[in-house]
């Protein structure tokens, strides 16, 4: 070793935490994990609703293990410690020993249960390695939600610091950064990114659309997952197409202030979210908009749908999905999409953030059969899908991509392998940016997109070029 | 925070060698972080990619859309990964001197 590597080694021994972490994290921990995880839960449960749950979930969790067959990573490791059950009986013991005078006496008569130093380890490693996709949560026959119990024993691990670097920077930015979004596009960026766009679709589709921004008092404000503007073209082009084919082009508006339906409070921490969905409708309030639309993406959908009614007291605009919209578009008869473009053969993988409750399930499925021919389901599908794998803000999490492909994507990429599809379908910016890579990893071939990238090529655009004109275009251009 | 060190080259990066102070690049910064991507020959292609993304970075604080890269540049996809293996954002973001992408990119 010569003497600049023997320097850059030492620099890197004292940047390097004592103690391995399985991702980065901006200022671990040093010393007395176990106090301060405590007196961080003790917080938690004085300020929110958690005790009635933690005591029901005490008196009903059986520790049956019925959640270990719905587990994918469980399924794709046989470690036990990957068991939800094995997990939330992490936080239950916890709970049970230092939060209820039962349990205080009796580890005090028999020499007990006490946390160590060793278990937040078990537990900051373990929790993020569920994916929080609630499978488990279907199979367990007391209906114990151990997504839940996971986002509660992250937000008590964030509250001493033990929190991925990637998710926390990412909402740090969001909330009190100068682009608030995700992936710091400054607004700038945006219009530039949306006049780029509108060109796109002139060429594409034969009309002129320029996006409407920070238009006020229009019915939809629009929220997509921000990375759209830097990753998916085709579906915000798709969304924009059915939006302007459906006759509601000034119907819509995207806001300046805020144009990230991102939450990865929803993760992680229970004030974060709250916060992150008042910056949303504190957006929609601004341009007098009357409701939430939301992009190709499922937890930004989920927290949406299930949070603004929750913390946004009067200002609790409608949400929907833009599946829902599409959907209802081709029922009231006001996009028409052409039959013969689509030959390939599609599939459809289930975000679970709006798959698991029955939410959005049915929709996208009778988009695809409106234009599609050869549709394949995986199996299982639907409310009982397997997460992509990169679910709970895995994703973003890079130095765990091994992990993500390996372990937790195992079973999505066999079963996206049997279908024999050559188009899948998956409506989600983290679904997406998984399954793009699982692809890759496993060597399978298949071409993942959004359902609006497939609405793309086949809506019929009223003065615009027909779907047949662009796929005979198309064709010219590959050749 | 770590140091990496190249040649006369001696910069602030973050764990995965993206440079925490963009201010700081020039050229040689360029192609000191290029090896670390595998690149030890800057070609003219190669910093074309690189220099739009400068100049979009410096214009707008982001990197522009991947179609709107290889739109401009005329590079494909492909030929992008042909230049730098991990890709647009990994890859020849880190050697324009962008900062780590965030949220779900």
């Amino acid at each position: 070793m010569n003497e600049k590597a023997v320097e850059h080694q030492e620099t890197r021994e004292t940047i390097i935490p004592v103690r391995k972490y399985p991702y980065y994290i901006e200022k671990p921990p040093k010393e007395n994990r176990v106090g301060r995880f405590l007196e961080a839960f003790a917080a938690v449960l004085k300020y929110s609703d958690y005790k009635p749950l933690l005591d029901s979930y005490c008196t009903s969790n059986t520790k049956c293990n019925r959640c270990a067959v719905a587990c994918p990573v469980f399924l794709a490791t046989g470690d036990p410690r990957d068991i939800p059950c094995y997990r939330t009986n992490l936080i239950l013991d916890i709970y049970k020993r230092y939060f209820t005078i039962g349990g205080a006496i009796k580890a005090r008569l028999t020499n007990g249960f006490e946390l160590t130093e060793e278990i937040i380890d078990d537990m900051l490693d373990g929790f993020y390695r569920c994916t929080a996709c609630r499978r488990c949560t279907r199979e367990c026959p007391l209906g114990v939600d151990h997504g839940l119990i996971t986002r509660l024993a992250r937000y008590v691990l964030s509250l001493i610091g033990i929190v991925p670097k990637a998710l926390q920077v990412s909402v740090r930015e969001q909330l009190e950064g100068t682009t608030h979004n995700t992936s710091k596009v400054p607004k700038e960026a945006l219009i530039n990114t949306l006049e780029f766009l509108s060109e796109e679709l002139e060429d594409l589709l034969g009309v002129k659309m320029t996006f409407p921004v920070d238009r006020p008092g229009r019915e939809y404000v629009f929220f997509c997952a921000v990375s759209d503007y830097l990753l998916e073209p085709e579906t915000l082009m798709g969304n924009a197409a059915v939006l302007y084919a459906a006759g509601d082009w000034d119907k819509w508006t995207v806001g300046t202030h805020n144009y990230d339906g991102i939450n990865y409070g929803l993760f992680y921490s229970d004030w974060h979210l709250e916060n992150i969905i008042k910056q949303l409708v504190a957006e929609v309030t601004r341009l007098k908009g009357e409701k939430i639309l939301i992009g190709e993406c499922g937890h930004a959908s989920r927290s949406a749908h299930d949070f603004v009614p929750v913390f946004a007291g009067k200002e609790a605009y409608p949400v929907t999905n833009f599946m829902e919209y599409t959907l209802k578009c081709i029922q009231e008869g006001r996009i028409k999409l052409d039959r013969d473009i689509v030959t390939k053969r599609v599939t459809y993988h289930d975000p679970c953030n709006i798959a698991r409750s029955g939410w959005i399930v049915q929709q996208p499925r009778e988009i695809l059969k409106a234009f599609v021919n050869d549709f394949v389901e995986m199996k299982p599908s639907g409310q009982d899908n397997y997460c992509c794998g990169g679910g709970g803000g895995l994703v973003s999490i890079d130095e765990i991509h091994e992990f993500r492909m390996s372990v937790a994507g195992k079973i999505k990429a066999e079963q996206l392998r049997q279908t024999g599809a050559e188009i899948c379908i998956a409506p989600c910016a983290n679904c997406k940016k998984q399954l793009k890579e699982l692809v890759e990893y496993y060597k399978i071939p298949c071409t993942v997109m959004g359902l609006h990238d497939l609405i793309l090529k086949a809506i019929h655009i009223p003065g615009g070029k027909s779907p047949q004109e662009r796929k005979e275009e198309a064709a010219l251009m590959e050749m | 925070m770590a140091i990496f060190q190249h040649g006369s080259v001696s910069i602030d990066v973050d764990e995965d060698g993206f440079m925490q102070e963009p201010d700081k690049w020039n050229e040689e910064v360029a192609k000191a972080l290029a090896t670390t991507e595998g690149v030890d020959d800057m070609t003219e292609d190669h910093w074309k990619l690189v220099n739009y993304l400068r100049d979009y970075y410096l214009k707008y604080g982001i990197a522009p859309m991947i179609r709107k890269l290889c739109k401009e540049t005329g590079f494909s996809l492909k030929k992008v990964y042909e230049l730098f293996p991990s890709g647009p954002a990994k890859g020849a973001c880190k050697v324009a001197g962008l900062s780590k992408p965030t949220g779900c990119v």
